[in-house]
């Protein structure tokens, strides 16, 4: 049943006499209907979970007592280069400019390395910061205020060296299409705790979907109201949000009146319990309409907090996605998804080359991820929020030689290899380093941690099982951590 | 667990137990077994090296010596032992995993033995059966054998069917089911006249007008080209055009001409095998070229070449058997008896195209832009290939037989990059960086010849290895140099490979060897005009220079290879003999021909040399085993042919009334779409794991009805639903109903199904006049919200279409795959990225959202308010008219004063806002009737049908 479904219904200011008079009706009435109906025609079979297919996104309780409530997922498209930002290795320095030895490149699949590469050692200088004495390079000066709060997460790989299938994976715990993203499951397994904002949302900033496309934030297998709503910070939040010119919000609350009373009626005369289920969604978009506009209004932030994140409101900027993302945890919203654009850095040109674009990328989100992450803990949100931080793999210790010439620029060619992930509040364990690479950063080597363990570890931190949240799919019980790779493990050593 | 139980379904096994009656192995003890066993003893799992998937595994002693089942036996069966155990080491299941099996379910297995441990293959592996409806409780409901089944059912249940739909229900709903579009308000009105007289032959009229629309293609193909994954796009990064909108025209007419299901399968699978094609069937393999390709920079093209020929596997399994095949990829299948060497022996069928995931999507055919040369155009585009073969078939015979080949020792080596050396086994091994315009260029001592054979090999000889990165000579040049050290160039004139079908075109200055991948190893012989005869002394300069690259710069230089020489005269002889010459000049005029026809590029499957196929250790495609051949899984093979099968057999193996799954799947499907929930509720899995059927002897009944009656006529099986008693009831729903039965699986109701997401659309457009009824063509571009768009590396816009093309219905939306059309996402349709068989309706508050506010649902609005505002002079009858126009129904007085009311407090408020007024229309009366336009189009029943 869903008592509170209804009960929320009658607790808003803006619900009309009428409509709660006939919805109160409902819950003894044809509301009941949903008792019999909850695993109705819409929902498939589902393997674990009982939804309530009139409000399948209502607030859940986990498996056990979760440390995070919500998740801010700042997803760096293109795989920053981990060699000039957290992995310091002298010793990669010292092999600068010479021949790649051939133990490092036999059995290796390169997207653009051709024959025998040279060596490229850090391009930026790394000192240690705060208490934790983390290593970073001096392209992050705003964040290595906060690095006693990040739990840096060193040794992460993965199996998959394009920028589609690896984000992907990143994402759905499989290369290929057609599986959920955590979003999805995250809302499918919590709901969400503000239903007048969608439950999971997406910001994008450079003016670039990801490389995989929409499927990064889809519902997968999944019932569709799972899938990640793109939200926009130029424009209308979210999209069909305001209403059309001519109608006003009064004249749509006038024929919200009209429609429901005449829905009410039809709910009467079929019997039909999604005709209940469509008056309460036309309700909660009317709230929605307010609710979204008031979220991503950044004009009500005050001076000071605008410097702190570099924002300018009306700008499509990583920053104001930042922003954003702090006023949308505030506001429940359940998994929060913000993808930065241009971090591949090949040298093929100069937007995409350590010494130059890598430069403005680090310029970008170095004030505002710092921004968010002090926000968060002022507010006192930082506890029950988990911010990640990562790319989809990493780069080789490698200078490319793309084609087997000379690049323009210097860049690092991919690599599945190793990489950095930073996770920080939400009960990841702050001021810590887990996991190390090789001397030279090129393989993970110690504490090694797969994509599937940072999901189970996430799924974890959110209170789950991760091999028992799942979803019934192609003849199994299917899960975020990819049953045919089995052997995910929680990573305890970074849980606080 | 596993397999959820339906609440009607679920056969208490206590009942079974307590009584005599013979145990059903399917309906008494698989579900036991598949809740409660094989997970650990299955096809994934061998747990003590027992398996419950097969009899044999079952019958067999497992890992300790004992044998679980002993037919006849019970006390002799270590199964019912281990059940009934005391001892937790020994117990079954696990007590840490689950609880003891209820007693009642292992009396059951105990009996089950006792009676000789019968096994039966799952209800959809067997073929289906006829059986008769003995007795109902009410001989003149039926209207067609089908109702005899529903009708059974019901009075098991005891239950009444609800009485016959008003005239007008019906009509909505079987208009949108047929056509996907609301009746026109004549046709309500002669319905609604007609049905008085002769309701049977008024209601035939109106299925049989609605079967004869062209619309009834557009609205069934759109369920088909979810199964197909059609999308105007490749997928993947970058995501750029795909021109395949011809296949979904291919759809449109096949389902409009109402081709046998049969055949539709057949020359979708493989049209292009059928003797003598036609260009329509070739069209139709455009199917299984829906898949996606990658076209990201530094993607291996193999990786993406398989993941397509594997999609292939698994969409035909999806579409056409309902079977979750896609397990087997990785191991045999955990529930059911498909092993996982059969996957590879399917996939087989699908590896051996010529499409390689190049981002030109090659090969294609020329779909013409005027369709009365689509047969000379298909017609030359065969005869070309043809003669190709046959030019190149000369040679290779020659090449085959000929056995003095010498090799070309060089004693000097001159690479512009890396390095290149002898290596111990006689072939010529490049090293190093080789970028893509390197030039690999070996001398030595001259040779006399009339052919040079070159030899690209692949680095590894072990062909579990291969394919390698791709090795293609871009330009093969031999150059004689006399003693003095003049160099003269040697003009090939003709080339013969191996075999043909890749990508670049082989000619005598070369394009020849493996590209995107080596395969395997390659060869090509080089033939002069005349035979070169040295002068003594004389030195032979050959290289090998490379300028092709795949995705992302990647050069495809060669590695290895090995030249020889031949002496035979017989090389010249086949060059110049003059009818060769005549038949290469035919081609070329040939060639001309068909390049003046001016069309559309259509990626279609083009079969080519076979590929390899091998086994992938749990699905790794770098783990190969053993080669597999292609073939059917034992489980269903039937009458198949036993070895040599191709692509075409399958397709009829498919298509063949012995197939006990193609006939059931479809007719499910058909049904689905009508009533909003399968027979059997997962249409995509009629496996274990699937639902069972609701009415198992209803879907025998109709899968036996569609193949024999209706010879697969889908029109047909339409007619004689829509038709039924079943389909005819009211949707009207009791209370007491809903809770007997609130997904409406008993039928005792007819259906009310939300619209599909196409059907909003085209409803809201219709309604306002505005739809366009142009079919077929290029993909159009309705109002988008600015900015939906921005694939990475894409400089794709979307250019909102002008005139007509604007209305036009929404199968012809342009479908991008990694951004979908917002309105269409909204409501539940699917990304086209994968095979989908159902889409799984929801109902959220975004969907209100774009019916209330999306600018194109405004414009409709605006349409349609000026339709009703000609429709009376009043405002009541305008209101009466848009109501029925947009539901069937006429108002209710209550209806009618709601709307009044609105219209009414709606005009006060334009009255006193006129700038606001403006923006709807003209006065402030009809701005009003805007809002209420707008308010009726997002009625409920708006929304069902």
């Amino acid at each position: 049943m869903h008592p509170d479904h209804f009960a929320r219904l009658q607790h808003s200011h803006l619900e009309h006499l009428t409509r709660r008079h006939f919805l109160s009706k409902c819950s003894t009435g044809l509301g009941a209907m949903w008792l019999a109906g909850a695993t109705g025609r819409a929902w498939g079979t589902s393997t674990a979970l009982k939804k309530d297919p009139a409000n399948p996104l209502a607030s859940a309780s986990p498996h056990f007592a979760a440390k995070a409530k919500r998740v801010i997922y700042l997803h760096m498209a293109g795989a920053p280069s981990q060699h000039e930002l957290f992995d310091y290795k002298p010793e990669l320095q010292k092999l600068n400019g010479q021949d790649c030895p051939q133990e490092f490149l036999a059995g290796k699949q390169f997207a653009f390395i051709q024959g025998i590469p040279k060596m490229l050692g850090p391009q930026y200088p790394f000192k240690q910061y705060g208490q934790s004495g983390a290593w970073l390079s001096d392209r992050l000066p705003h964040f290595s205020t906060m690095v006693d709060d990040v739990c840096f997460i060193k040794s992460m790989y993965t199996d998959q060296f394009n920028h589609g299938p690896a984000q992907l994976l990143v994402h759905t715990g499989t290369q290929n299409l057609g599986a959920p993203s955590i979003g999805a499951w995250a809302t499918y397994g919590l709901g969400t705790e503000n239903q007048n904002l969608p439950g999971f949302i997406v910001l994008t900033s450079g003016g670039k979907n990801p490389d995989a496309g929409k499927s990064v934030w889809g519902s997968g297998y999944l019932p569709s109201v799972y899938q990640g709503v793109q939200c926009r910070s130029q424009g209308e939040p979210v999209l069909y949000l305001d209403n059309p010119p001519g109608i006003s919000r009064d004249l749509r609350r006038r024929s919200l009146d009209s429609l429901d009373r005449l829905n009410q009626q039809i709910a009467e005369d079929t019997g039909d319990a999604e005709t209940v289920t469509r008056i309460a969604q036309y309700e909660m978009a009317y709230r929605m309409q307010m609710s979204a506009t008031d979220a991503f209004d950044l004009k009500q932030e005050s001076p000071a907090t605008h410097e702190m994140y570099g924002t300018q409101p009306g700008k499509e900027s990583f920053a104001n996605n930042c922003l954003l993302a702090r006023r949308l945890a505030e506001r429940g919203v359940r998994y929060i998804q913000l993808f930065h654009w241009g971090w591949d850095s090949h040298g093929a040109s100069a937007s995409e080359a350590l010494n130059k674009g890598f430069m403005d990328r680090c310029k970008e989100v170095d004030q505002p991820m710092t921004a968010l992450l002090k926000d968060l803990k002022q507010r006192g949100l930082l506890d029950d929020t988990l911010v990640v931080w990562g790319g989809e793999f990493g780069r080789t210790p490698m200078l490319e030689n793309r084609g087997g010439g000379v690049n323009a620029f210097i860049g690092r060619d991919h690599n599945p290899g190793a990489f950095t992930v930073w996770m920080a509040g939400g009960g990841a364990k702050p001021g810590i380093s887990y996991g190390e690479t090789d001397p030279i950063g090129y393989a993970s080597m110690i504490d090694k941690v797969s994509l599937h363990d940072l999901h189970g570890t996430m799924m974890h931190l959110m209170g789950f099982d991760h091999e028992k949240l799942t979803y019934l799919s192609n003849g199994a019980p299917q899960r975020l951590t990819n049953i045919t790779k089995p052997g995910t493990k929680v990573i305890t050593g970074v849980l606080a | 667990m596993i397999r959820p139980l339906c609440l009607f379904l679920a056969v208490t096994s206590a009942a079974v137990a307590l009584s005599e009656e013979r145990v059903d192995f399917n309906r008494d003890i698989r579900p036991i077994l598949t809740k409660h066993c094989t997970t650990c003893h299955g096809g994934v799992k061998e747990a003590g090296k027992i398996s419950f998937i097969y009899r044999e595994k079952a019958l067999a002693p497992g890992k300790s010596g004992k044998i679980p089942i002993v037919p006849g036996k019970p006390a002799e069966s270590e199964m019912l032992r281990r059940l009934r155990s005391d001892d937790p080491d020994e117990v079954m299941p696990k007590p840490k995993q689950e609880p003891p099996l209820p007693a009642a379910d292992i009396a059951l297995i105990e009996r089950w033995i006792a009676q000789g441990a019968e096994w039966q293959n799952h209800w959809s592996f067997v073929p289906p059966k006829e059986s008769a409806v003995a007795t109902i409780s009410n001989e003149k409901w039926p209207s067609a054998p089908l109702d005899r089944y529903i009708l059974q059912r019901l009075d098991r249940e005891k239950l009444k069917p609800s009485p016959e739909a008003a005239p007008a229900e019906w009509l909505r709903r079987v208009s949108f089911d047929l056509t996907g579009l609301p009746p026109l308000p004549e046709d309500l009105t002669a319905y609604q006249d007609a049905v008085v007289k002769d309701p049977a032959a008024a209601r035939a009229a109106v299925v049989d007008r609605l079967l004869g629309s062209p619309h009834f293609g557009e609205r069934w193909a759109a369920v088909w080209l979810d199964l197909a994954r059609y999308s105007d796009t490749f997928g993947y990064e970058k995501d750029p055009e795909r021109d395949i909108w011809p296949f979904r025209d291919w759809v449109i007419r096949a389902f409009n001409a109402d081709m046998p299901y049969d055949e539709f399968t057949i020359e979708q699978l493989a049209g292009d095998l059928l003797p003598n094609a036609t260009a329509d069937q070739r069209l139709a393999t455009a199917f299984h070229r829906n898949t996606q390709t990658n076209t990201e920079g530094g993607t291996d093209d193999e990786e993406y070449r398989l993941a397509a020929v594997i999609d292939r596997t698994s969409t035909t399994w999806t579409t056409w058997q309902a079977t979750t095949f896609g397990c087997v990829q990785c191991h045999s299948h955990p529930y059911d008896p498909i092993e996982h060497d059969e996957f590879y022996q399917f996939l087989a069928f699908f590896n051996s195209s010529e499409d390689c995931d190049l981002d030109e999507d090659f090969p294609h055919m020329k779909v013409p832009d005027d369709p009365a040369k689509a047969a000379e155009a298909s017609r030359l585009e065969i005869q070309l290939s043809v003669l190709r073969e046959q030019l190149n078939a000369d040679g290779h015979a020659l090449a085959e037989s000929t056995t003095d080949w010498r090799p070309f020792t060089p004693d000097a080596f001159a690479p512009s990059h890396g390095t290149l050396a002898m290596s111990a086994d006689g072939t010529i091994r490049s090293q190093g960086t080789l970028p893509r315009r390197c030039i690999q260029k070996v001398i030595g001592p001259a040779l006399t010849f009339t052919a040079v054979r070159l030899k690209i090999l692949p680095e590894n000889d072990d062909p579990k290895k291969w394919p390698e990165r791709g090795s293609l000579v871009s330009k093969f040049q031999v150059n004689l140099i006399d003693p003095a050290g003049a160099s003269t160039p040697v003009a090939m004139k003709e080339v013969f490979v191996d075999h043909l079908g890749d990508f670049f075109e082989p000619g005598p200055n070369g394009n020849v060897g493996g590209f995107p991948k080596l395969e395997g190893p390659r060869w090509s012989v080089f033939v002069p005009a005349n035979k070169i005869e040295p002068a003594p002394g004389s030195r032979l300069e050959i290289s090998l220079a490379h300028s092709a690259e795949t995705a992302g710069s990647q050069a495809v230089p060669v590695r290895r290879f090995a030249i020889d020489v031949s002496n035979r005269p017989e090389w010249t002889t086949l060059i110049t003999d003059p009818q060769r010459a005549a038949t290469w000049k035919s081609r070329g005029e040939m060639a001309g021909q068909y390049g003046a026809i001016k069309g559309t590029m259509v990626p279609v499957m083009i079969q080519r040399a076979a590929r390899e196929t091998r086994v992938f250790a749990r699905g790794n495609r770098l783990a190969k085993e053993n080669v597999v051949t292609p073939g059917v899984p034992k489980l269903l093979a039937g009458n198949a042919p036993k070895s040599g099968m191709t692509r075409l057999d399958m397709a009829r193996w498919i298509a063949s009334p012995s197939n006990p799954l193609t006939a059931r799947v479809m007719v499910n499907r058909l049904w689905g779409e009508l009533f909003g929930i399968g027979i059997v509720q997962t249409a995509e899995d009629f496996g274990t794991s699937g639902t069972p059927p609701s009415h198992p002897e209803l879907l025998d009944h109709l899968a036996l009805r569609f193949e024999n009656q209706y010879h697969w006529s889908v029109k047909s099986m339409l007619r004689e639903i829509v038709l039924s008693s079943t389909y005819r009831q009211s949707h009207r729903a009791t209370k007491e109903l809903i809770n007997r039965d609130p997904n409406n699986r008993l039928l005792a109701r007819g259906p009310r199904n939300r619209l599909s997401a196409e059907m909003v659309r085209d409803q809201a457009l219709a309604v306002a006049g505005l739809l366009s009824p142009k079919m077929h063509g290029p993909p159009v571009y309705p109002p988008q919200p600015d900015g939906v768009w921005s694939s990475v590396y894409s400089g794709a816009k979307w250019k909102t279409s002008q005139g007509e093309d604007r209305y036009r219905r929404g199968i012809y939306t342009y479908s991008k795959r990694t951004s979908g059309f917002p309105g269409f996402l909204m409501f539940d349709s699917p990304s086209r990225d994968l095979c989908s068989a159902r889409r799984i309706v929801s109902n959220t508050p975004l969907q209100a959202l774009v019916t209330l506010n999306d600018p194109a649902h405004i414009e409709a609005a605006q349409s349609f308010a000026k339709r009703m505002a000609a429709a009376g002079a009043e405002l009541p009858a305008q209101l009466a008219f848009g109501i029925t126009l947009a539901t069937q129904q006429a108002p209710s007085p209550a209806t009618l004063a709601e709307l009044t009311a609105l219209h009414a407090a709606a005009t006060a408020d334009y009255q006193q806002t006129p700038a606001e007024s403006a923006k709807l229309g003209e006065t402030p009366a009809a701005a009003a009737l805007v809002l209420v336009a707008n308010t009726i189009l997002n009625l409920d029943s708006a929304f069902n049908r």
